[in-house]
């Protein structure tokens, strides 16, 4: 237990690198960008009516003073680190004066629920079945399942969504195709917005689910058809175990040790994958936020955002690090 | 000659390797032709150099074959009590019912046949609970007293089997093998990669057992010496094909194979300074054995009759077998005093 607990802080040390490291990476890639927010804004002004020059000129240099846009840039990298312990990333610059911190904690539920459930189901489903398809060899259904896997996991996530769609939102129109709940149904802690929030997430979890499903699906197949030759699963057959027992305890259970580490390698791979499904659905989540703030020029909204993704993953595969020792006894915590 | 009762009965068995390509075929005959039977409360040992067919043997006895390994002819029949079984006959089920209950078997490489993220105790729990058909306390309590008697900690149960020894995890196998008291038990390479005082600790245990529960042991090993101190009885395999078979001590001292005197004499002895000649050749490929006795090519008796036909195995002498057609002319090469005398 205490040999775990050193583990466990180690791991947190580690995590918060990590979470420094991203976060940097993403303020000097938003700060060194050669989109100036100020110019978006008095652009977007000045298309609006016309405005004298002198005019112009008064709101740059208020804009610029009000955003602290001039400051040196290891001035602003400190700021925003004195800031970032706080909570405070300053305002958004599109939804001005509205903090962004608070759009992406608006935003946030959508992508971790939708997130979550997506992960959880493909990765025990997958594998589950992976892990009998790999044992029983023979089973016509899970052959066939096999096949279908290997048709549908090369597809990218977008256009699995786009298909989903074409299918359920213009051939065959029985799902929501757009947004997080329905227009008509008040946001609340009532069985209606939640049933609304259910039934809109079937296609963009689908469409996750659907690839993942197929990915865990075909690499818990081939791990299995080594296992299966290892002794001690001949062992365990040739006394007569009965076969739900050394699959599932014998084969599945060793299986699964490599299969977590593989889902903490693809977080970050699903996550960024979300970004363009959300788009595809009009999903309200992070990754739809980010596009706006991408195309508005909102440089503080995007470094929320990538900032949020960064500590969202590192504490995702931080949480799989420490279930790790637990599935297999021979991890070693020291 | 004495009578005894068997508990298994082998005839003409051949099981082969076929092995297929890119549409050619090859056929390994790794099991050629073997009659046997193995008693009561006894320790049979099968020995023969690598290659010889000895784990393909005991695979086929243990109705351990899987493909490409296949029975071609012959059959195999146990005796357990009333109960007479033909595994290659009798249904799935009916084969896992005699499993660890009458039949357990000790795998080559026992350092990794226990699941490695499962408890040793749960490893005990689904090999041995259903056999055993013992309400749980009852079940337990069992296992303990097995573990006593065999000089092991109840608290070894709580292991996973990577924080034991090589020579711990050994005795673990054979305990968990035994723990239902099985009247037959098959072991393959039972001490190979453990050094040799385990090794001695490991053949005494599974020696003990044996006597306590008076059940029949088959075991493999290439090594003459624990041969020496174990069996009863001695299988010599050559080329896949039984070619001697006898009382340890009459094989020892009286061999009536050449291949057998040669084997036997291979062993270095304390005092002994004679230099050890190696026969010539290799053992044959058993896709393509020569004709006549397969041992033909590397005998130093061969005559051209060895070339064409195939000597059969017969009686030589009390519960002594020989496949060679000049079995009254083998000589044994050294003299072995006090074999099976020293004890272990």
């Amino acid at each position: 237990m205490r040999d775990y607990l050193t583990f466990v802080l180690k791991r947190l040390v580690q995590l918060a690198a990590v979470v420094f490291a991203g976060i940097s990476a993403a303020f000097f890639i938003t700060h060194m960008s050669p989109i100036s927010p100020v110019e978006m804004i008095v652009g977007r002004v000045a298309a609006q009516a016309s405005f004298s020059p002198q005019a112009l000129q008064d709101l740059r240099e208020a804009l610029t003073e009000l955003f602290a846009a001039d400051l040196p840039l290891h001035i602003k990298y400190l700021n925003f680190w004195a800031r970032f312990v706080v909570g405070d990333l300053g305002p958004s610059l599109i939804a001005f004066p509205t903090p962004a911190m608070q759009l992406v904690m608006r935003a946030l539920p959508w992508t971790v629920g939708l997130l979550a459930v997506a992960i959880v189901m493909s990765w025990t489903i997958g594998n589950l079945l992976g892990g009998l398809a790999g044992y029983y060899q023979n089973n016509r259904f899970l052959k066939a399942f096999g096949v279908v896997a290997m048709g549908i996991q090369p597809i990218p996530y977008y256009i699995v969504a786009f298909l989903l769609v074409l299918i359920f939102g213009y051939f065959w129109p029985v799902l929501p195709i757009s947004g997080g709940f329905a227009m008509n149904v008040r946001p609340g802690f009532t069985m209606e917005y939640i049933l609304s929030i259910l039934h809109h997430s079937i296609l963009p979890a689908a469409s996750l689910v659907i690839v993942g499903l197929g990915i865990s699906f075909l690499g818990m197949r081939a791990l299995v058809s080594n296992i299966v030759t290892e002794d001690y699963v001949t062992y365990a057959e040739l006394a007569g175990v009965k076969s739900e027992r050394v699959v599932f305890f014998y084969v599945i259970r060793n299986a699964a040790v490599p299969q977590l580490t593989g889902l903490a390698m693809a977080l970050g791979g699903i996550f960024s994958g979300t970004i363009i499904t959300e788009q595809v659905f009009g999903y309200p989540g992070l990754g739809t936020l980010l596009v706006t703030a991408v195309n508005g020029g909102d440089t503080t909204l995007v470094l929320a955002v990538s900032s949020m993704a960064v500590v969202a993953v590192a504490s995702a595969i931080f949480v799989i690090d420490l279930l790790h020792p637990l599935l297999d006894p021979r991890v070693r915590v020291k | 000659m004495a009578e005894y009762k068997n508990i298994l009965t082998v005839s003409g068995l051949k099981a082969y390797y076929k092995l297929d390509h890119f549409g050619i075929t090859r056929e390994v005959r790794a099991v050629d032709d073997i009659t046997l039977s193995i008693r009561e409360n006894e320790i049979y040992g099968i020995a023969g150099e690598s290659s010889s067919g000895k784990t393909t043997l005991i695979k086929v006895l243990a109705a351990a074959i899987r493909p490409p390994l296949r029975i071609v002819e012959g059959s195999m029949t146990y005796r357990f009590g009333d109960k007479v079984i033909d595994p290659y006959k009798a249904g799935k089920d009916e084969v896992d019912a005699i499993r660890w209950k009458n039949l357990s078997y000790v795998m080559q490489g026992s350092m990794s046949v226990l699941n490695p993220v499962r408890r040793i105790r749960k490893s005990f729990e689904d090999f041995a609970f259903r056999p055993m058909g013992l309400p749980t306390r009852e079940f337990w309590g069992r296992v303990e007293t097995h573990l006593k008697r065999l000089n092991l900690s109840p608290d070894t149960l709580n292991s996973y089997p990577h924080e034991l020894s090589g020579g711990m995890r050994q005795r673990m196998t054979i305990a968990l093998a035994t723990v239902c008291q099985p009247q037959f038990i098959i072991a393959d390479e039972p001490t190979t990669a453990l050094d040799v005082v385990v090794q001695k600790d490991v053949l005494v245990m599974l020696r003990d057992v044996q006597k306590q529960m008076g059940s029949s042991v088959v075991f493999v090993t290439h090594d003459m010496s624990v041969h020496a101190n174990m069996a009863d009885r001695i299988g010599i395999m050559y080329a896949g094909r039984l070619v001697e078979e006898g009382p340890t001590r009459t094989l020892f001292t009286a061999p009536k194979h050449p291949y057998t005197a040669h084997l036997v004499a291979s062993l270095p002895r304390i005092g002994d300074r004679s230099p050890k000649a190696a026969l010539e050749g290799r053992p044959p490929n058993l896709s393509d054995p020569p004709p006549g006795c397969r041992f033909h090519p590397r005998c130093p008796l061969a005559i051209d009759k060895c070339k064409v036909s195939v000597p059969p195995l017969e009686i030589v002498g009390e519960s002594h077998r020989s496949a060679c057609w000049r079995s009254d002319d083998v000589r044994p090469l050294t003299r072995f005093e006090g074999v099976r005398e020293e004890t272990l």
